[in-house]
């Protein structure tokens, strides 16, 4: 096989277009997960460390994180902590434990319970975090 | 079922079992931080006098400390796994592994030095 001219590429194309359904979901959806939590969680250690090192920046930091949308990102964090959690344990299990289980039936529904099982923790703390974004920047609930 | 000679462990069979082994420890770790800092008590109850009296306690200052340790390590071998998907040439590679290398360790010092040192609320 000819290297390929554009490897970056190449390897988004194959992201896109490989065909494997539920697994392959769950593969870019880990992925996605995986590297948005990372995203934020250097921007997290940075800035939290100004509690030491730039201690009047902080307040700043705090209020953008208090900000309509970084509060819906939030919510959308948070998704992303518990799916990449749920998910990783199926795979740590699959691999650790019962390798057997990498096959396509058991692929399909070990997926979609991830996703259940994930949405289901995720409700309760994304109502609770809906409820304080419409009480502290929208006046509701006698905010 | 045969019996295979397990293996010499390398590099990269060392990292795909850390991966595996620090997530689960990870699962209690950032869940129970997640659930604490965003959910019970919010980002709007959050300022650096909290922060200040969260890290004068030696139990949580061991907690946020395992839990940088354990989520940035984690997170950093994974974009270096997903780099490892883009960037296919030895050099690359290697280019690409030195210098997630170099800023996991700067960041983590920065984190710790905060944690370890604590908030100065009496600065601002």
């Amino acid at each position: 096989m000819a290297a390929p001219t554009n490897s970056f590429k190449n390897t988004l194309i194959g992201y896109m277009t490989y065909r494997g359904k539920e697994g392959h979901y769950a593969y870019l959806l880990h992925r996605l997960t995986g590297l948005g939590t990372l995203l934020f969680l250097i921007i997290h250690i940075v800035d939290t460390a100004t509690v030491y090192f730039i201690p009047h920046l902080y307040e700043e930091a705090i209020g953008l994180y208090q900000s309509t949308p970084f509060m819906i990102g939030e919510i959308g964090l948070v998704f992303a902590v518990i799916y990449h959690g749920v998910n990783g344990l199926r795979i740590a299990y699959v691999d650790l434990k019962k390798p057997e289980g990498w096959n396509i039936n058991s692929q399909e529904k070990g997926v979609r319970f991830t996703l259940i099982l994930s949405t289901i923790f995720w409700l309760p703390a994304a109502l609770i975090m809906l409820r304080a974004l419409l009480m502290y920047n929208f006046g509701l609930f006698g905010g | 079922m045969t019996t295979m000679s397990k293996p010499k462990a390398t590099y990269e069979s060392v990292a795909w079992k850390w991966m595996r082994y620090s997530g689960i420890a990870l699962i209690p770790l950032v869940w129970i931080h997640v659930a604490i800092q965003d959910v019970i008590v919010g980002v709007h109850a959050i300022d650096i006098n909290y922060v200040a009296m969260r890290w004068a306690n030696i139990g949580w200052q061991t907690y946020d400390i395992l839990l940088l340790s354990f989520a940035f390590a984690h997170g950093m071998n994974g974009l270096r796994q997903v780099g490892m998907d883009f960037v296919h040439t030895d050099k690359a590679r290697k280019n690409l592994s030195i210098f997630l290398f170099i800023f996991w360790i700067i960041v983590s010092a920065i984190g710790a030095v905060a944690i370890i040192a604590g908030a100065r609320p009496d600065l601002v």
